[in-house]
């Protein structure tokens, strides 16, 4: 509990501080004129200002920088707006302090100063202090919380939107992105396009190595496939099992198919074994690919059933190959 | 006239030098009088206004706010006249402390 008393006169400094000392306030700093006093409270440092000083104790008239174009100077800062300053006049004279109150001091004694008067007055000053610091540390305290609360949601959010084995995206994620990207391409007139990919011959390759190499073998592909995409807002997703989907909005059938078939080659440039497949010895996919304009009289459900279809005509077609719904590749 | 103050014991340690700073006090208004000099001679009595009062010299106080308006006024008689009934105050005043 620092207190200052910035006063022009030696015998008036000594006073107030040896009253106050006498009352039980310790940690007296004293200035003798204004400047003094903004040097001692930092005013002017880079560095920062002083910190603890809980109340200024201002003489109202002094040479130079009088008490209450100091007071008005000292509260101009943000850091001080909360220490309460009592300005000590020799006149009770009401312009004076009417001036005083203005600047920013929250109370006034009259010279000569009697000694009741002033401990009554400091502590008011200094438990009203105490009372404001105490509020702002419990609001410091409840934004902390209010803070880690949101990040916690954030990052829950986050992962209930992920798929727990290959770290993209889930299946409930993939549905709401989706829903969004579907009306904005009807709003927009733009084509929107669905990529639908599938490990070939997956179960096999599970049965062959078993399902922790096949949970090995997921994060791999959805690691390759996810290095294709380039754009924000493109997104791929685990669809359940060994089925992958990738949306790419703003996208024709020919832009699509390319992004498909950098997929395609991605993961077979992996290069991971795979001895059970009826058409190589690794890991590949097939891809089926629709891009579609979009009206409000079609339904959502039809373009990924569109890009289904087309996937299972690349399965059809002899796999690790791309196939495009209604287009010719 | 206010010959005997009661001063708290707490400022005990501080009235010597106190009194003494207050004789240098009127050597200043005595050479500022001299030299017409009425802005030092406010602005001491302005002082002794404040401070006296406090220490437990309510005289002080009172002496000190006619110094001040007498300086104000420019009455370089009225400003002699009140700083020789300082100067006898303080050379006569009987302190106790409690």
């Amino acid at each position: 509990m620092a207190i200052l008393i910035v006063d022009d006169s030696a015998d008036g400094r000594t006073l107030i501080k040896r009253l106050l000392e006498k009352h039980g306030f310790h940690d007296i700093l004293t200035a003798e004129s204004a400047t003094d006093a903004f040097d001692m409270l930092g005013l002017d440092r880079q560095e920062g200002f002083t910190e603890n000083i809980d109340l200024i104790i201002m003489d109202g008239i002094m040479p130079g920088i009088d008490g209450i174009k100091a007071s008005t100077l000292i509260k101009a800062h943000a850091h001080f707006a909360d220490v309460p300053i009592i300005v000590i006049t020799a006149t009770d004279e009401a312009e004076l302090l009417d001036k005083a109150f203005s600047a920013g001091a929250m109370d006034f004694i009259i010279k000569p100063i009697k000694q009741l008067e002033l401990k009554a007055r400091v502590n008011s000053a200094l438990n009203m202090k105490h009372a404001i610091d105490q509020r702002k540390a419990r609001e410091a305290e409840l934004i902390k919380v209010l803070e880690e609360l949101e990040n916690v949601n954030r990052e829950l959010n986050r992962l209930s939107s992920l798929d727990g084995l290959t770290g993209i995206a889930n299946r409930r994620h993939f549905d709401q992105i989706y829903e969004i990207e579907w009306r904005k391409a009807v709003r927009t007139g733009r084509e929107l396009a669905i990529l639908f990919l599938d490990i070939d011959f997956f179960k096999y390759y599970n049965d062959t190595y078993g399902h922790l190499e096949g949970d090995e073998c997921l994060k791999k592909v959805a690691a390759a496939a996810g290095s294709v995409l380039k754009r924000p807002g493109d997104l791929l997703a685990r669809y359940g099992g060994e089925e992958f989907v990738v949306i790419l909005p703003e996208t024709e059938i020919m832009g699509a198919a390319k992004v498909a078939e950098d997929i395609r080659a991605a993961v077979e440039n992996c290069n991971i074994p795979h001895s059970a497949s009826s058409i190589t010895d690794h890991v590949t996919v097939s891809v089926g690919v629709a891009a579609r304009k979009l009206s409000l009289t079609g339904k959502p459900q039809e373009l990924v059933a569109l890009a289904d279809k087309a996937l299972y005509e690349a399965k059809n077609s002899g796999r690790n190959q791309v196939k495009a719904a209604g287009a010719l590749l | 006239m206010d010959k005997r103050v009661v001063i708290d014991r707490d400022l005990a340690d501080l009235i010597p030098g106190f009194i003494e700073k207050r004789q240098q006090d009127i050597a200043a208004i005595m050479a500022a009088a001299a030299a017409s000099d009425y802005e030092t001679i406010q602005s001491i009595g302005h002082n002794l206004k404040g401070i006296g009062g406090g220490y437990g010299f309510d005289r002080i106080t009172r002496l000190g706010a006619a110094i001040e308006q007498a300086g104000k006024l420019q009455e370089a008689d009225k400003v002699r006249e009140l700083v020789q009934a300082m100067k006898t105050y303080i050379e006569t005043v009987e302190i106790s402390y409690e």
